[in-house]
């Protein structure tokens, strides 16, 4: 196996970092071996980062053939973090005020991207998990036509997110829709729902609670299932009730599968755009990438486009950080 | 741990008892290292095809290409040289998208397609950004003069460069609206379309307003279920209330965006911006009536109700179904919608007529030059050349072959568009051209009394900006002054931010 060491031509090139490898750690061999593919994360994941970021930067050039100008520095950040920018809707636009409430808001609520996506990420993933835990529990029991509300819960997520919001759109339809008039009725919507920030708003994100419910149901379940069932038996024998069943046997050991699947579904949700573009579009409920969407296409201006993308990964990295926090203490094994 | 996992996992299959047996380190680094610099060459063998000589690429869309024969061969009979292939392509058929596709074709500096087919509403930030070929240097000044002194002059207006005035896209055909309406029922009201010459003098909108009521009234009115809408138009949020529906109507009232029409292609921030004079905020006042009738906050008392707040959400084809579809008396849409409501199930093809647009004031009476009188959005599509095309004179040879006029009289027979030089239009034979021959006549005075949207590089900014607070207003959110002074700041912080 080892005549050819030290032989000419190529290898000997080799031979110096071989056999430097040969006794290192095994600890540093698999550093070694791993390069190539850190090296390829490097290249897809933090590249283009680094290169929005690069962009960001620079200004935008609206009246030229190169679509970036000269560098400005953090300008455009300020120009959105103050809610100064050219578009109608703006990534966030509050000022301070001498009387309560302290602030004023530039633009209207629903017209800021950065609070249309947080009230959208934390209301969807709060009505999803709780709708899909009570899902799961009811899954997780042996009845006779189970494999049946399976299938039932579990259509909503298998339907592609373009025609659901058809669905939705056609619902709310002025001319063909039932949904508008029964709203009206109920006096939850106005005339006109999909062209009212806050309608369209609520039809956004119970679309997405109709959809995805399925998904956190299906990740819960997964874990419910996974829990020892003698566990309950022993709880049985020992008097505990039903919720202290609940509280000290399922809550505990669900939980590092629950908050993986919160952690999933709160990356989606802030990156809610499909859903909008195919109900009421972009003017009426502006999400952050729908803020990216707007600058890059409508206006070309693609420095600004570029800081909206940046601070749209930088706000969810840091809701990321937060669950991965909440997931340091438990032996989920995502950190 | 996980790492020392790994490595008993590759010892297990030498079949080792927990020593390191069989394949080096060394070894295996090098194989895989060999695997990979091999896979990634692999890689980067295709591509890098494409030559200089291959068909003209035009992107148009996919009506167009249903009829690339017959244009072709039109374009041949016209004398361009038959060696020169023709390949048109479908693009998006949403004009945003389109740009879209334009946009990064050109940013990224792709040598196809060669011709662009690029609507009049953007073509203009492409001419200030230098990414289009200098039409004036290259066409031969025949084909020049024709097109200055013989197409439709405010198409040919937004294909120039404003400040040289040199031609960088070729008009293909404009496009303007028309009221369609059913004949049937407003004869049965006892209107006389034909005897008050509705096809070609247009109404005011005091009166359109007041038969459209009557009518509707006599059809059931805003609470019987007979028919849904005296008239339907595009109120939506979007790009066509800004660059049309909107703008013609304030134009017709004498209202500006930017004061006198010459002000429409720049300069930049160095003109006037003239939104909140009283014949914007009546305009908008008037929609307020149409929808919620003369009595609702902020509406016009003068104009009664034809319409609902469904208008709020309608663009283009969500207006024109319930018209289509035998629930709507007036229609304001764009010629396209002749042909499919001529094929209507809910009337005859005779209980069908389409008029001018109507006006709020006289022609002449508005405040700044080129307001006033009807006045109808100009829309239409150019053909620009892409500049890092390998096949110039050959694409240059095709625009000379589009800029003549049996190729347009081909155009409008076989895919309904408007030919670009208005004689050509009004000589027509009437029978050869399909369906719109009927309508000639009113595509003639609507085509005398178009209105073009103010391109320049500010304007992709500042439309959205006068649709969503055109919008607001409409919706009764805010005031017409309050919305029309918010648009006038902004306005004026987006031309000030991109003054020349």
């Amino acid at each position: 196996m080892s005549t050819d060491m030290g032989s000419n031509g190529p290898d000997s090139l080799l031979a110096r970092p071989l056999n430097w490898l040969e006794t290192q750690s095994e600890e540093v061999y698999a550093y070694v071996l791993l390069m190539p593919a850190f090296a390829l994360l490097a290249v897809v994941a933090f590249y283009p980062l680094i290169e929005t970021f690069r962009f960001s930067l620079l200004a935008d050039a609206v009246a030229s053939a190169d679509p970036f100008g000269e560098f400005t520095g953090i300008d455009n950040y300020l120009n959105l973090l103050s809610g100064d920018t050219t578009f109608t809707q703006q990534f966030i636009s509050i000022t301070t005020a001498d009387s309560f409430p302290f602030v004023e808001f530039g633009a209207p609520f629903l017209q800021q991207a950065i609070f249309v996506t947080l009230a959208f990420a934390i209301l969807s993933v709060f009505f999803e998990t709780i709708i899909g835990f009570g899902q799961a529990l009811v899954l997780d029991q042996d009845f006779y036509g189970r494999r049946w509300v399976r299938v039932a819960i579990i259509i909503p997520w298998a339907i592609p997110i373009v025609i659901q919001g058809m669905i939705f759109f056609l619902i709310f339809n002025p001319t063909i829709g039932f949904g508008s008039e029964f709203m009206q009725w109920l006096g939850v919507f106005g005339s006109n729902p999909l062209s009212s920030s806050s309608d369209s708003f609520l039809i956004v994100l119970v679309a997405d609670i109709w959809k995805t419910t399925a998904f956190m149901a299906l990740l819960i379940l997964a874990g419910l299932q996974s829990i020892d069932r003698g566990l309950y038996d022993v709880a049985k024998v020992s008097g505990a009730s039903p919720w202290q069943r609940f509280k000290y046997i399922t809550l505990p050991l669900v939980a590092p599968a629950l908050i993986v699947a919160m952690l999933f579904r709160t990356m989606d949700a802030m990156r809610i755009y499909g859903l909008i573009d195919a109900t009421a579009g972009c003017e009426t409920v502006p999400s952050l990438t729908c803020l990216v969407i707007i600058a890059l296409q409508e206006s070309r201006r693609w420095a600004t486009a570029s800081a909206v993308a940046f601070l749209t990964a930088v706000v969810i990295s840091g809701f990321v950080v937060v669950y991965l926090l909440a997931l340091r203490n438990n032996d989920g094994g995502v950190t | 741990m996980d790492f020392v996992t790994t490595a008993v996992m590759v010892d297990l299959d030498s079949g080792s008892d927990g020593g390191r047996v069989g394949v080096s380190r060394r070894r295996f680094v090098q194989a895989a290292g060999a695997t990979g610099a091999s896979v990634s060459l692999a890689g980067c063998g295709g591509g890098g095809g494409g030559g200089s000589s291959g068909p003209i690429q035009i992107t148009m869309d996919a009506e167009w290409e249903g009829i690339s024969d017959s244009v072709t061969q039109s374009l041949y009979d016209a004398g361009l040289d038959e060696s020169i292939e023709i390949e048109i392509l479908p693009g998006d058929f949403e004009s945003g998208a389109r740009r879209s596709e334009f946009t990064s074709a050109l940013d990224a500096g792709r040598a196809s397609p060669d011709i662009f087919m690029m609507d009049s509403g953007w073509t203009i930030p492409f001419i200030a950004r230098g990414q289009l070929v200098n039409l004036s240097t290259e066409l031969s000044s025949e084909t020049i003069d024709y097109v200055q002194s013989s197409y439709l002059s405010s198409a040919v207006n937004t294909a120039s460069d404003p400040e040289s005035g040199d031609l960088f896209g070729l008009p293909l055909f404009p496009d303007y609206p028309v009221i369609h309406y059913r004949r049937d029922l407003v004869e049965e009201a006892g209107y006389d379309p034909d005897a008050e010459n509705w096809a070609t003098e247009p109404l005011s909108w005091q009166e359109f307003a007041e038969i459209a009521a009557d009518v509707w009234e006599q059809n059931g009115g805003p609470d019987g279920d007979q028919i849904d809408y005296g008239f339907t138009t595009q109120a939506d949020n979007y790009v066509g209330l800004a660059c049309c529906t909107f703008n013609e109507t304030m134009t017709s009232f004498g209202g500006a965006y930017f004061g006198d029409h010459e002000n429409l292609f720049g300069p930049i921030g160095d003109r006037p911006i003239t939104v909140t004079e009283e014949p914007v905020l009546d305009t908008i006042r008037m929609m307020r009536s149409f929808m919620q009738g003369p009595d609702a906050e902020y509406a016009h008392p003068d104009f009664p109700q034809i319409s609902t707040t469904d208008l709020l959400s309608f663009t283009e084809e969500p207006a024109r179904e319930p018209f289509t579809s035998g629930n709507a008396i007036f229609h304001r849409n764009w010629p396209y919608a002749i042909p499919l409501n001529l094929d209507s199930d809910a009337f005859d093809a005779e209980d069908y007529d389409v008029m001018p647009l109507p006006y709020g004031v006289e022609s002449g009476a508005g405040e700044y030059e080129g307001t006033g009188g009807p006045a109808a959005a100009l829309g239409g599509w150019h053909l620009t050349i892409n500049p890092n095309t390998q096949q110039l004179s050959e694409a240059v040879q095709v625009l000379e072959a589009f800029a003549n006029q049996e190729v347009m009289i081909n155009n409008f027979s076989e895919g309904g568009y408007l030919p670009p030089d208005p004689s050509v239009t009004e000589s027509v034979n009437p029978d050869e051209v399909g369906p719109l021959g009927e309508f000639l006549e009113t595509l003639a005075v609507s085509g005398q009394n178009t209105v073009p949207r103010p391109v320049t590089v500010a304007w992709p900014d500042q439309s959205s900006q006068v649709s969503s607070e055109v919008s607001a207003a409409y919706q009764a959110e805010k005031s017409p002054e309050q919305a029309m002074s918010d648009l006038e700041s902004s306005l004026n912080s987006i031309e000030s931010d991109l003054a020349e």
